[in-house]
């Protein structure tokens, strides 16, 4: 394999990760957010906003955290 | 510390702050752009060369202020307001550093007939040669960091991937900080970058944020030594409580666990030194109507039970406090967060 297909490959892995991370988000953003933290209740479109890039970045965590069930914010 | 969480908690401190930063970016550009134009080997380069140069160089500023904030607010008070607000400056760093990445992916390597990312990367495979190493793939990876950093700078990740892990991952700050570092140094070395004036502002740089976080540890174990810590089975003795300021708290040490012991109104209450947000040191701060106020960001917390006032539900460790011939004893012991235990009366 050479370095260009090499590189591509890393590449097309990373964009799948965040595309896997995109999808997670919106079912998070609409499902999962306000289940796993009482502190999102009420949150506005703003805040959500700007948790969509630790989500696509972190998805995998907060997938885990989301089927373990989190504990409420504060609790 | 807020019910419900908002993009970004408004008040006149952060709207100055803000103003402040993004004017200074601002600045920093036009001189570095309208300097370089003036030169008299201007002619050599161009305004898209000049503004990359430009943006790194600032991205570059900004990590070592972001690294300064911390030490300068440990070795004095005057610079807590600069803590207050520093995640604004890092998620800032990212946007500069950003800019300037993909202006250069752009310029560079956006005309061929290879994806620019890709050319990024294969354009130089020279790894081993120190005058030739191919310097952007350090700036891609501190660049990832901070990418990393900035999209988790809310407190909803602070409370969702638990304080310890959030500290944890934030402290990667300094490995890009040390990509950044041989990515300008490589950079120079290579032929990019400029003058050697690149390479003493690199090292002078490095020098003042080590020297800063040295110095501020050996005043912070200074601080702990002043305390003597005479033992009497689990109680701790923590001096003198005639010593301690109305309304401010002596900090002990005592292994892994730091206690601030607050006097006020005739009292004396023992929490757990680290705040539940970001670990900021409570017994650096005072009581505002009757509440630990954490320096750091605000936070409060009753002394006598460790919990933030409703409708907040952070909560910090409490300790067990008694006086005896003068001194105050505190149980290194610490009870579960958030449980209450009666203030210790003086006198």
């Amino acid at each position: 394999m050479g370095s260009i297909e090499f590189v591509e490959m890393i590449l097309n892995g990373v964009a799948l990760f965040a595309a896997a991370g995109g999808i997670f988000a919106l079912g998070f953003l609409s499902l999962g957010l306000t289940r796993i933290d009482r502190g999102a209740s009420g949150a506005g479109v703003w805040f959500r906003l700007l948790i969509v890039p630790g989500l696509v970045a972190l998805w995998p965590l907060m997938l885990i955290r989301w089927i373990v069930g989190g504990q409420p914010h504060g609790d | 510390m807020a019910a419900t969480y908002k993009p970004v908690i408004w008040n006149r401190h952060k709207r100055i702050y803000d103003l402040a930063l993004v004017s200074g970016i601002a600045l920093y550009l036009t001189v570095f752009v309208g300097v370089g134009m003036a030169m008299p080997d201007s002619a050599n380069t161009s305004i898209e060369i000049l503004l990359i140069s430009a943006l790194g160089a600032c991205a570059f500023f900004m990590i070592h202020v972001v690294l300064a904030i911390g030490p300068l607010a440990r070795l004095s008070t005057k610079f807590l307001p600069l803590l207050y607000n520093r995640r604004h400056v890092g998620v800032a760093l990212f946007l500069v550093a950003l800019s300037h990445g993909a202006y250069a992916t752009i310029w560079y390597h956006g005309f061929g007939v290879l994806n620019p990312i890709v050319s990024l990367f294969v354009s130089n495979p020279r790894y081993d040669a120190i005058n030739a190493f191919p310097f952007e793939s350090l700036g891609v990876a501190a660049l990832a960091i901070l990418f990393l950093l900035a999209s988790t700078s809310h407190d909803f990740w602070l409370n969702n991937l638990s304080p310890a892990v959030w500290k944890t991952l934030h402290m990667l700050i300094y490995p890009a900080y040390g990509a950044m570092v041989m990515h300008v140094l490589l950079g120079a070395a290579s032929g990019h970058g400029g003058s050697p004036l690149y390479v003493w502002a690199t090292a002078g740089g490095f020098a003042l944020i080590s020297g800063l976080h040295i110095a501020a540890a050996l005043v912070q174990t200074s601080r702990d030594r002043a305390v003597t810590k005479q033992k009497d089975g689990d109680w701790i003795d923590a001096g003198p409580f005639a010593d301690i300021p109305e309304k401010r708290a002596r900090i002990v040490a005592i292994g892994g666990t730091s206690i601030a012991i607050f006097r006020y109104d005739g009292k004396l209450s023992a929490i757990s030194n680290f705040c539940a947000h970001q670990m900021g040191p409570l017994g650096e701060g005072c009581l505002i109507d009757g509440l630990v106020t954490c320096p750091w960001h605000g936070w409060q917390y009753d002394p006598a039970t460790g919990r933030s006032p409703a409708p907040y539900t952070e909560k910090v460790e409490t300790f067990a406090v008694r006086i005896k011939d003068g001194h105050v004893f505190v149980n290194a012991i610490p009870n579960a967060k958030g449980t209450p235990v009666a203030p210790t009366m003086i006198g």
